[in-house]
């Protein structure tokens, strides 16, 4: 066939050019260790990589959010553990002054014990973490407990609505309480801070028959509080599950992400070796046929 | 005529013949690097024979024609894979933008902004009240608002870079076929006595060239004019005339004559011209509406939510984000309306509005029902009305506008119309598509007003609630009706509803146009390959072989010798002759 002296040399720019393009795609894969570079190197394999780094944030992110809730519930469950410490305290110290050998000045005493123990149990119900009351509501940047020094109530300042986080895809989980929930909704035997004012009041005024009232509330606060306990730690059992979930999650995550998107480093080496080789044999093989003409063996 | 003198002739016309082979090897050995050069022969003839003393004496040689080597069937398949190759080659450049554009692998890409943007709104919700998770998220929206608008900027970049290069390419064009009527003038002229081999070559050569811009036909008549049309029929060049194309609007118009002006835009298919057009009209299109679509229902569902909730504190003024052109008659749920989200409006919903006496401490609620035939002024005086003096509704610029008396604050709940979030009333964002989308001036100017918290049943609300904004980042998760917009050639563009999350639409928005860029790197590698084939085809005919030609030269040379050896023969002989006495 008769091939025209042009043809050779658009063979030779076009094979050069083929392999040189090819060294250079193999190198950027080498230099940059990630199979996909540009979005039209594997559109397919792409849209999963973009699912799977949006899912790997919002995970991190429930992370984050997972963290908070759980030192939330931390808080509140040695709040509510001290609470029932107060109370168990508080019954021994009712059991002993109802006693009939007690006297007065011992009840007056004591009293001044509860006042304090009620100074206490707000402190507690004020409790926060992070700067945030954890028996609010949602109304969780302000004391929800004070003393009303005219009534001699304790009012509620925060709201009904549960202070929640977000711990997955339309799952929030309550991790702050509302506080009358748990101190008590009325000023009622329900009332924990009512027990104790009154328990206190009882004691002034030595009357025995006022502290066996309040003796037998101070049992049902504590299995109140006892049944919030297990609650929260109920939650908080939850949040690790959770917790433990999204670190798998990560893991895998991060390792179908890295098998789409990043390259196999020594199989990238080789396949630049490769092109590299046929480069050059299309650079020898051209120089070789470039020299050859006729034109040279035509003496003059 | 015999003897001597008929030996000196035919040395003569040797002579001369070989002189002209040799003047055509030299032609083609000058050519061997030019484009589009159609190798020549010369075609040597016996001259015919004369009968001399009884007998047929052949009477030398001479040269008959300069032909060129082409094969028209070659040439025509060539000039059309010119087209089909240019139209991927265009498509493959301007794909490699918007892949540049969309760039996935930078932290600064549309979907990286999506997710920080979803996690500003979890942090806020993490700490409600938090003046830095506020900060924050202005910021993220800021700047997924931006992704979205240089988007669209560097999108209509590359409308306007193909714009230019399609006046670029029409001025080319009638170059071109100016050069091309031309050429056929002198090729007539000429071939009344020979060939014009060499203007046939440089007029495929332009025929080749506008190949490239625009698939073409060609039909030569006898005395060597052609007529150039275009893929569809129309006369480009017929003879001497041409009928020369130019740009108007956005389209291109072929002027048959001063009163016939044709449309051509949609007609050409293939070429730069063809990929250019393709690239304009539907695949950017296609991408800038999707892309409008996504941000369209993001600013929607964010300020849907956003609207019924309130911020750190009570509002004493609020305007609307977005505009209406007829406020006055136009019913705020018709598109007369000119507003962005009037579809939306539910007719007979209603809001709250709740007004704070700062003074009393007291909070007041009152309902408007929402009537969408009803004109935007008419909702503004229901609200005056209802909310019973200290809150005024106004119009200002199409927007509306309330503002409470001093003392006075007010806040909004349960709107089920839609109408705070389409009058844009206590949005998070403005705008309503990738161009226009930006987070709302009130909410940058004070970044209290942004709604974390709901107000509840009573009317109060706290500064640590964060139950709009865990209802807020609720969404990235949630699936949306989005419409998603496929334009083909020829065709209207077809609308798609798909129901997927925010960001798998995207998702699947930045992997359409990898698809799409690499089919057409695909398309284009095998047109590159067919073309090379059949260049190699052509150049095997028409091409010139150096070796071939130094063979020749060699070949004409040593004819050239022998026939000046002729003259001396004949020379000798006839000084043989004189010799005698």
């Amino acid at each position: 066939m008769r091939i025209a002296s042009k043809t050779i040399y658009d063979r030779i720019n076009t094979s050069l050019q083929g392999t040189y393009s090819d060294m250079f795609d193999a190198q950027e894969v080498v230099s940059t260790s990630k199979r996909i570079n540009k979005l039209s190197d594997d559109p397919v394999g792409l849209v999963t990589v973009l699912d799977l780094r949006s899912s790997l944030s919002n995970i991190e992110q429930l992370g984050k959010n997972v963290s908070m809730g759980s030192s939330w519930l931390t808080a509140s469950e040695s709040a509510l553990t001290q609470v029932d410490d107060i109370l168990t305290d508080v019954k021994a110290l009712t059991v002993q002054m109802s006693s009939a050998n007690t006297g007065s000045s011992e009840r007056a005493n004591a009293a001044t014990l509860v006042g304090e123990y009620l100074d206490e149990m707000i402190s507690l119900a004020n409790s926060q973490s992070g700067g945030r009351y954890l028996f609010a509501g949602t109304n969780t940047d302000t004391a929800p407990f004070a003393l009303n020094e005219t009534t001699g109530e304790v009012d509620y300042s925060g709201n009904d609505t549960e202070f929640s986080i977000k711990i997955g895809s339309g799952t929030n989980i309550a991790v702050g309480k509302v506080g009358t929930e748990i101190f008590g909704e009325n000023w009622d035997d329900d009332n924990i801070f009512k027990s104790l004012v009154d328990l206190k009041a009882s004691l002034e005024n030595n009357d025995i028959e006022g502290i066996q009232d309040v003796m037998g509330n101070l049992d049902q606060h504590a299995t109140k509080i006892s049944a919030e306990i297990s609650e929260i730690g109920g939650k908080s059992i939850r949040m690790q599950t959770k917790e433990s979930i999204i670190e798998d999650l990560k893991l895998t995550y991060t390792d179908r992400k890295s098998q789409l998107e990043d390259a196999d480093v020594s199989e990238a080496v080789i396949e630049l070796n490769s092109k590299q080789l046929a480069y050059n044999a299309a650079l020898t093989s051209a120089s070789k046929v470039m020299q050859l003409s006729l034109v040279d063996y035509l003496s003059a | 005529m015999g003897g001597i003198g008929l030996v000196l002739n035919v040395a003569k016309d040797a002579l001369l013949t070989q002189q002209y082979a040799i003047d055509v090897t030299s032609h083609n050995i000058a050519n061997v690097d030019t484009d589009g050069y159609s190798r020549q022969t010369a075609v040597i003839e016996a001259k015919d024979a004369a009968p001399y003393g009884g007998f047929i004496f052949g009477r030398g040689v001479e040269l008959n024609d300069i032909v060129r080597n082409t094969n028209n069937f070659i040439e025509a398949r060539l000039q059309s894979g010119q087209s089909d190759l240019n139209y991927a080659s265009e498509q493959v450049t301007y794909m490699n933008v918007l892949e540049t554009v969309f760039d996935e692998s930078s932290s600064a890409s549309l979907s990286n902004q999506f997710d920080e943007f979803w996690t500003a709104w979890n942090d806020l919700a993490n700490n409600p009240s938090g003046i830095p998770e506020r900060n924050i998220l202005v910021e993220n929206g800021t700047l997924l608002s931006e992704s979205f608008n240089n988007l669209y900027a560097d999108i209509g970049k590359m409308t306007n870079e193909i714009n230019n290069s399609i006046k670029t390419g029409i001025n080319d064009i009638n170059g071109i076929l100016t050069k091309i009527a031309d050429i056929n003038m002198k090729i007539v002229a000429i071939e009344t006595s020979g060939n014009a081999n060499d203007l046939r070559d440089q007029r495929s050569q332009l025929v080749n060239e506008l190949s490239q811009y625009m698939e073409v036909n060609t039909y030569e008549y006898d005395d060597g004019n052609l007529v150039v049309t275009t893929g569809k029929g129309y006369t480009l060049v017929s003879r001497a005339d041409t009928y020369p194309l130019t740009f108007e609007g956005n389209n291109i118009i072929l002027e048959s004559s001063p009163s016939a002006r044709i449309d051509i835009t949609d007609s050409i298919e293939s070429g730069k011209m063809g990929g250019w057009l393709d690239m304009r009209d539907d695949v950017i299109p296609e991408i800038t509406d999707n892309i409008d679509e996504l941000a369209k229902t993001l600013i929607w569902n964010v300020n849907s939510i956003h609207s019924q909730g309130v911020g750190l504190e009570s509002l004493s003024s609020v305007t609307g984000a977005y505009a209406a052109i007829d406020t006055a008659t136009a019913g705020i749920g018709a598109a007369a309306s000119g507003l962005d989200y009037y579809d939306k409006i539910v007719d007979g919903g209603t809001f709250n509005i709740w007004v704070y006496d700062s003074a009393l401490g007291t909070a007041t609620s009152s309902t408007i029902t929402v009537d969408a035939d009803a004109s935007m002024a008419q909702l503004a005086a229901d609200i005056t009305t209802i909310t019973g003096g200290n809150v005024n509704a106004s119009i200002t610029d199409g927007r509306l506008n309330i503002s409470a008396d001093s003392g006075y604050t007010f806040a909004f709940s349960d709107d089920n119309s839609n109408v705070l979030a389409a009058l844009g009333i206590n949005t998070f964002f403005q705008g309503s598509d990738a161009r226009g989308i930006a987070v709302n001036e009130g909410i940058i100017g004070n970044k209290n007003n942004i709604a974390a918290a709901k107000v509840d049943s009573s009317g109060e609300f706290a500064e640590g609630d964060n139950t709009n904004a865990l209802e807020i980042s609720d969404l990235q998760y949630q699936d949306r009706t989005i419409r998603q917009w496929t334009y083909s050639e020829g065709t209207a563009a077809a609308e798609d509803i798909t129901n997927t999350t925010l960001d798998e639409y995207l998702h699947m928005l930045v992997s359409s146009i990898g698809v799409k860029s690499q089919s057409m790197q695909r398309t284009m590698e095998y047109k590159e390959t067919i073309q090379n084939e059949l260049t190699t085809a052509r150049d095997n005919i028409s091409a010139v072989s150096l070796d071939e030609e130094m063979t020749n030269l060699i070949k004409f040379q040593q004819a050239y010798t022998a026939a000046s050896k002729l003259i001396s023969t004949a020379d000798e002989m006839l000084d043989t002759l004189l010799e005698v006495r």
